[in-house]
């Protein structure tokens, strides 16, 4: 039972951060419709930027945040890349390929091969039963929750929110509406680097990151985002959560061994799923 | 039509440039030591995979990330074999065989998606295939992997010199290629490049749009389990670490610097990547400098020509070049015109060589299927 609990409490966070990258790829599919495979980049970096601020003596909080902003950025200059100029959608997703490697050849560079990982947040590990539950475990899953809710609100109750939407849905009309619809997908993609950067410096004390940690995370972030058919960012948060369970729980009672072949023929199955919704749509 | 004389006209040169390219690559091995005949024989390989994944990218217009993985069940289905006793020409017969038998079980399944989902389905594909290889140790040998595998040979005759592989895998990349053009210039080629524009005027056309992308799909995957068969035997052992998730990328790199939608991007697409990354690691390589060096190298030269190549020469080296080729035949008419004003009978035909010149005729012209063919 201890057992299970354990799991559990490992699988939502690992959840959240699945829910972040899906969130990540949601954002951006919506308004510009790439697929962003360099997604699992952001995290990588954003950890990383974070653990060489606080290795520079910048203190929690504002390493952290100022790690967040970087991806931020470099959301905006993937974004230029990718989507200034008219790339088909599949030049488009070769492209943002093309910025992962660059991204693992910059964190190899920089930052080495090995696995790097910084101290969380501190405290005394609280008592669930027998479950010891580490303090990062908890800001994860909070800090997740506020962001992934807020960006909800924002979509939902704000002019940008409704901007972007607008864009998703009809590009055409978005433009004649006055919305820019290049500056949108900008926006998205600053927005998805910020998602990505998030999940690294929350996950990083708990799971250590390396260079080439990205097309895992990615994968995962793409399946969990495929739950919403790549456009809800609350079935992405579902999506989010249903992998990092199954991921924990397959390791815990089966084997480690075993964790990614199952979650990528799930993965498989819902975009089947997914391809055949469509499909049916298409015929309606 | 004007078909027959605008047809050939451009294959004249092509015909030269095919010609001097073979006559070349069969020469070169006799000058090559023995690390530039490995990597010979790792561009033939490699020009088999990418030929394959050309079918399906610069055709089927579908970009598969799991090449690596055929071209893995190939080298394992092929050692596997011959390392439990049985012949290695057999067993190399059966690399392919076993890879298309796999290739049409998933891509009935797999095809069913398209654009980013199909990448991503078959990125898990050869991620499973990874994970499956380290949970069967007993067959596989797991993450150690297998060695011992013998070497190629019929009877009494092995082929175990560095120069033999060279023109064995040679005489394959040739083979392959072959059957590529032709498949290209056939009816099912047509209909395939037709699907890739225009799926549902493909299908009303009476093109069989299921069954022609499975068994693209399937030859696609034949190309990289022969290439892998050879692999294993060449080098005698193989891991997992020889087929990573990068290896699938670079093969879609390759296709996509040689030029999508021609046959011979695969080779030049595959011969530049590969020269270039060998180049890289060595200059990266040396006592004073940090290990990781020569893959940061590669991996920032890969993004950098993956990217750029897409904006500037979204139709490859060969496409770039065949473009230049047409402009060059274009202009001397043009020249040739002005000089001697043709009789009043052939004015209408020179200015078909100068104008019957579409971007990409290759991809962008569309034949219908003949009817009733």
């Amino acid at each position: 039972m201890s057992a299970l609990l354990q799991y559990l409490i490992t699988g939502v966070s690992r959840g959240f951060l699945f829910a972040l990258l899906a969130t990540g790829f949601v954002v951006i599919f919506r308004v510009t419709k790439v697929v962003n495979f360099a997604q699992g980049a952001f995290v990588v970096l954003g950890g990383f930027i974070a653990y060489s601020l606080l290795a520079a003596g910048v203190p929690h909080g504002v390493s952290e945040g100022l790690a967040v902003l970087a991806t931020a950025g470099i959301g905006l200059v993937f974004g230029a890349i990718t989507i200034l100029g008219n790339l088909t959608p599949v030049a488009a997703l070769i492209t943002t390929i093309g910025l992962a490697i660059a991204s693992e050849a910059i964190a190899m560079l920089v930052w080495g091969t090995t696995p790097l990982s910084f101290s969380g947040l501190g405290g005394t590990d609280l008592h669930l039963g027998h479950v010891l539950v580490q303090p990062q475990y908890l800001l994860l899953i909070g800090v997740s929750l506020v962001v992934l809710v807020g960006l909800w609100l924002v979509l939902e109750r704000t002019y940008v929110g409704k901007g972007l939407t607008a864009c998703a849905s009809n590009p055409y009309a978005a433009r004649l509406a006055g919305i820019n619809v290049k500056r949108m997908g900008l926006l998205a993609f600053g927005l998805g680097g910020a998602l990505g950067g998030l999940g690294g410096v929350l996950i990083m004390p708990l799971f250590p990151l390396t260079y080439d940690g990205d097309v895992n995370l990615a994968i995962l972030g793409f399946a969990a985002a495929i739950v919403g058919g790549l456009t809800s960012p609350g079935l992405a948060l579902v999506g989010g959560l249903v992998f990092g369970i199954a991921e924990q729980l397959v390791a815990g009672y089966w084997s480690q061994a075993n964790e990614t072949a199952v979650a990528l023929g799930l993965m498989i199955v819902l975009l089947l799923w997914n391809a055949y919704r469509q499909r049916a749509e298409q015929v309606a | 039509m004007n078909g027959a004389p605008r047809r050939r006209q451009p294959d004249l040169p092509r015909a030269v440039a095919l010609v001097v390219v073979g006559a070349a690559t069969l020469a070169l091995p006799l000058v090559l030591n023995t690390p530039q005949l490995t990597i010979y024989v790792t561009v033939g390989l490699f020009t088999m995979a990418v030929a394959g994944l050309s079918l399906l990218m610069g055709f089927a217009g579908q970009v598969s990330l799991g090449q690596g993985a055929f071209y893995g069940i190939g080298a394992y289905t092929a050692a596997i074999m011959a390392v439990h006793g049985w012949p290695p020409l057999l067993a190399l017969v059966l690399a392919p065989v076993m890879t298309t038998a796999i290739a049409v079980v998933l891509g009935a399944v797999l095809l069913r998606l398209r654009g980013h989902a199909l990448a991503f389905g078959t990125l898990a594909v050869q991620l499973i295939f990874l994970s499956v290889l380290s949970q069967t140790p007993s067959l596989t040998g797991g993450d150690v992997g297998l060695s011992g595998i013998p070497a190629l040979g019929i009877g009494s005759f092995t082929l175990t010199s560095h120069l033999g592989y060279a023109y064995f895998v040679w005489l394959a990349a040739a083979a392959v290629l072959l059957v590529s053009r032709n498949i290209t210039r056939s009816r099912p080629g047509r209909g395939l490049r037709a699907m890739a524009t225009a799926p549902s005027a493909a299908a009303a056309t009476g093109v069989n749009v299921v069954s022609y992308r499975l068994r693209d799909f399937a030859l696609s995957a034949a190309y990289a389990g022969l290439a892998g068969g050879i692999y294993a035997f060449y080098l005698g052992y193989i891991s997992p670490d020889a087929f990573p998730i990068m290896l699938s990328i670079e093969f879609v790199i390759m296709v996509v610097v040689g030029g999508l939608g021609t046959v011979s991007g695969a080779f030049v697409g595959a011969a530049a990547i590969t020269v270039v990354t060998q180049v890289l690691s060595s200059l990266g390589t040396g006592p004073t400098l940090p290990a990781q060096l020569p893959a940061v190298l590669s991996d920032g030269v890969y993004a950098l020509i993956l990217i750029t190549v897409l904006r500037l020469l979204p139709d490859g080296i060969v496409g770039a070049c065949s473009r230049l080729a047409r402009g060059a035949v274009a202009a001397g008419a043009r020249v040739a015109r002005r000089r001697e004003p043709p009789p009043v009978g052939e004015a209408e035909a020179a200015p078909v060589v100068a104008s019957a010149e579409p971007a990409q005729p290759e991809i962008a012209g569309l034949v219908p299927p003949r009817r009733g063919a």
